[in-house]
């Protein structure tokens, strides 16, 4: 496969790009809000233990399980649900059109494969990933409210109050790059898996399976790595 | 309307899967040397990424924590604290995230596979039941072994934490005399029932799915990607549940009403 000496010679085409936007972001929106919200009410219930256990009050919860979630919990666990809702579907998807012979069509057109493909699920991708975190962590951080005021007595406005207090802005811009560097992972490893697929049915499965579990590690090791950079440094 | 009538619908075929499987085994129909294969097979395939999710989930929380507890002043207690809640909930979660890529995509696949090229037919042909034969052993070991590989996972993760305190500095040995000051009995018992749960859905889920696929290798596809995201879903609920009624109980221990 010839590649493209640099990447801004790749040709931005609208209408594929919003395709796969509207396929792999908009698509995703109901599975990555319900589950997101029940892990805002989740980190409530767990760090409302945890701070009883330690300093025997809960004034500081809600900063807390904002935090993690901002900082930790919010890119990671909606990325890996977007890994698995969209990285099998496109693995699978190029693993079947390599062998049916769809992407040696493509060369004789003189269409680079990876120019045609990837560039738009790529954009694609990375739009569905940092949307996706950013509302997802709105509805966590809601649930949480609720949560909240039910179970630790405090009101909306309190809650919301320590979260704004506690969270800075360079959190929430480090928190979006981490979404678009996993965005970025998964349609890149899916890709690879599907173009480098086998001959036969089976090894697209093969290629399907190897993306979502490569993926979902890069994400979990890509993500120490960036908290490290990030904040450890 | 109909979006939730389906998923109803789909979730009380899942139980009643379940349940042909469960009274199947009470019968005495599970063949076990299948089931030790199968054990062999899933949990062999799935140690290595257990073992770096463990590492790196360890990692992440214990340095997640070591950050946060610094802007509150609380470092003393990070061993305790990082263990804590990887323990009880995000090391469970991610952990069982990963397996359900691992075990599921490749047991739905298998199942849909043997389903679209007509294998299961094959075995009804043969007067056998093909739940009996191929669901049952896959079922129980997907169970078990899931259940083992979060148990090790968990315990992974906290290596993961000391291997984090090397490389920052923080002495090993406070961190780690600080975790059972923290982690208790309870916390250990919810997350064991974690893993055993997390094991069931990912085993039912996609036993189910890959039995009910149709529609040539495009709906084997399909069968893969709607098996991952049932498991995950399924995962993030029971993983609220278990922690809400955990939390039930122990208000209820506390008030003396137990």
């Amino acid at each position: 496969m010839k590649f493209s000496p640099m990447p801004f010679q790749y040709k931005f085409r609208k209408k594929e790009t919003l395709e796969q936007m509207y396929l792999l972001g908009v698509q995703s929106v109901p599975i990555i809000v319900v589950s997101l919200g029940f892990v805002g009410l989740m980190m409530i219930l767990e760090l409302a233990f945890h701070m009883r256990l330690v300093l025997s009050h809960d004034a500081l919860v809600p900063s807390f399980s904002a935090i993690l979630m901002v900082r930790e919990l919010g890119p990671v666990i909606s990325c890996l649900l977007l890994t698995s809702r969209i990285g099998a579907g496109i693995a699978a998807e190029i693993g079947s059109m390599k062998i049916t012979e769809q992407l040696d069509a493509l060369k004789m057109l003189s269409i680079d494969p990876i120019d045609y493909l990837v560039i738009p699920r790529w954009m694609g991708s990375v739009f569905a990933a940092v949307t996706l975190t950013v509302i997802s962590i709105a509805v966590a951080l809601w649930g949480g409210a609720f949560l909240a005021t039910k179970k630790l007595g405090t009101t909306p406005g309190e809650y919301f109050n320590t979260v704004f207090f506690f969270v800075k802005f360079p959190d929430v811009l480090r928190c979006l790059v981490k979404a678009a560097a996993f965005g970025t992972l998964i349609p890149v490893i899916a890709a690879y898996q599907g173009f480098h697929c086998g001959t036969g049915s089976a090894a697209v499965g093969e290629a399907a399976t190897q993306a979502v579990v490569k993926t979902s590690l890069c994400i979990i090791i890509a993500d120490f790595l960036l908290t490290y950079l990030f904040y450890a440094i | 309307m109909n979006f939730s009538l389906s998923i109803i619908s789909t979730f009380g075929k899942m139980i009643l899967f379940a349940w042909e499987c469960f009274v199947l085994t009470l019968e005495g129909k599970t063949r076990w040397r299948h089931v030790v294969e199968q054990i062999y097979q899933v949990g062999v395939r799935s140690l290595g990424t257990t073992f770096t999710a463990g590492i790196f989930v360890g990692a992440i929380m214990a340095l997640q924590m070591e950050i946060q507890l610094k802007d509150f002043g609380a470092e003393a207690f990070l061993g305790g604290l990082s263990t804590s809640t990887t323990l009880r909930n995000v090391g469970p979660v991610l952990i069982a995230f990963l397996l359900s890529g691992k075990v599921g995509a490749y047991t739905s696949a298998e199942l849909g596979t043997m389903e679209v090229t007509e294998q299961l037919n094959a075995i009804r042909l043969l007067g056998a039941n093909p739940v009996e034969y191929i669901i049952l052993p896959r079922m129980w070991a997907i169970i078990i072994s899931s259940f083992l590989l979060l148990i090790v996972g968990l315990m992974v993760t906290i290596l993961g934490g000391v291997v984090f305190c090397e490389m920052i500095n923080i002495n090993p040995l406070t961190y780690i005399q600080n975790i059972p000051r923290i982690v208790t009995a309870w916390s250990v018992g919810q997350s064991v029932v974690k893993s055993f749960l997390f094991g069931l859905i990912i085993a039912v889920v996609s036993c189910y799915k890959g039995y009910y696929a149709r529609g040539g290798s495009v709906g084997v596809g399909i069968a893969v990607q709607s098996c991952a995201v049932t498991n995950l879903m399924l995962i993030i609920f029971t993983d609220f549940f278990i922690s809400m009624a955990s939390s039930f109980m122990q208000d209820l221990l506390r008030t003396g009403y137990l």
